[in-house]
């Protein structure tokens, strides 16, 4: 995982030791805004095929590869813009749903990064393309089962729908956006960390 | 290797149990769709549909369409149907005084009159209201109007 310099507690007014403030680095900055620009141009361009996105992939890789935070902001700022410029429709706590929602893959990526070991070295990498590919994938799945699970249950309460209704007429939604993200993050998952891994790492060199 | 058939599994687990919870749903769905169409089906059986205008001679026209009753019902009784009617019966048969309380003006009545299709013309009843016994699909008219006699 790249560099965790951001500053957590540091105290910038010494006349007030109440106050503190965390900062992220300009490099995290840039990342943030790249990958939320990314979301929202893919979001976009997707916005004919329901539920197929990339954006939870994007979200989870800079969760991974970045930290929870920086992960959870893009979530975050992706919805920001893309719930409120919606041809769907602006509301607003299906928005704050949907950005809670969202931040769950870049929270899971960030806790996931120093679990999962991806192998990034060339032969390694081939040796366990499919079974880290296989990992990806399922935790592609199982993360957007809860997000589909967090918002379906957020809508039914605020359009005063009964849940169970609510539940079983977003089924064919949910398994569409489950299915297509096991595939997005099989396929493209591991490929899309080791990039942006060995981007950082040449970077840094 | 199990954990990961396992974690296989968990994702085959959901997205089954997600196809068997919709399609039982849809199956309930559909079969409550097919006993209402069987309901509805037995239910023409025994009715008819009738669009009915009400004119009340002072620029409100209110339509009535697809009413829904017996069949062998007549004029009168699809009348009562969609509005509150007065009349007083006679040897000849029902004289609507008033619907939904218009009505008793010095020279003016309720008169009807039904669409023939064959001459695209409104032509007036030929027999008191009561009398005129209805055909599924017939469209007619009451209009408050000064009588030309």
């Amino acid at each position: 995982m790249l560099g965790e310099n951001y500053v957590l507690g540091k105290n910038i007014w010494m006349d007030n030791p109440s106050i503190y403030v965390m900062t992220i680095s300009p490099k995290k900055i840039s990342f943030i805004g790249i990958m939320t620009a990314l979301c929202i141009v893919t979001n976009y361009m997707l916005i004919g095929v329901p539920n197929v996105k990339f954006m939870d992939l994007f979200v989870f890789v800079s969760g991974y590869t970045m930290g929870m935070l920086s992960g959870a902001l893009v979530g975050v700022l992706t919805w920001l813009v893309y719930g409120t410029f919606n041809p769907y429709g602006f509301n607003l706590p299906t928005l704050a749903a949907t950005c809670t929602g969202e931040s769950i893959y870049g929270i899971m990526g960030g806790i996931l990064s120093g679990r999962l070991d991806l192998k990034t070295d060339r032969l390694r990498f081939h040796e366990e393309f499919w079974k880290d590919n296989l990992i990806l994938g399922v935790i592609g799945f199982l993360l957007t089962f809860i997000y589909d699970l967090f918002t379906n249950i957020v809508t039914a309460l605020v359009f005063e729908i009964p849940l169970i209704a609510c539940l079983v007429a977003g089924i064919p939604f949910a398994l569409i956006h489950e299915v297509s993200n096991f595939t997005i993050f099989f396929l493209l998952g591991n490929v899309m960390i080791n990039t942006i891994q060995k981007l950082c790492e040449v970077r840094r060199n | 290797m199990w954990f990961y058939a396992s974690l296989i599994l968990l994702c085959g687990l959901i997205a089954s149990t997600y196809l068997s919870v919709y399609y039982y749903d849809e199956s309930v769905r559909y079969q409550s769709l097919y006993r209402e169409a069987v309901e509805r089906l037995n239910h023409l059986k025994t009715h008819m549909f009738i669009n009915v205008l009400i004119d009340y001679g002072n620029g409100t026209e209110i339509w009535y369409n697809e009413t829904e009753v017996p069949i062998g019902s007549s004029l009168l009784d699809v009348t009562r149907k969609v509005a509150k009617v007065d009349y007083q019966l006679f040897q000849y048969g029902a004289f609507v005084t008033a619907i939904n309380g218009r009505g008793g003006d010095p020279g003016y009545y309720w008169m009807w009159y039904f669409w023939n299709s064959t001459s695209g013309k409104w032509e007036m009843g030929p027999v008191a209201a009561d009398a005129y016994i209805l055909h599924h699909g017939d469209t007619v008219s009451w209009v408050y109007e000064k009588a030309s006699w």
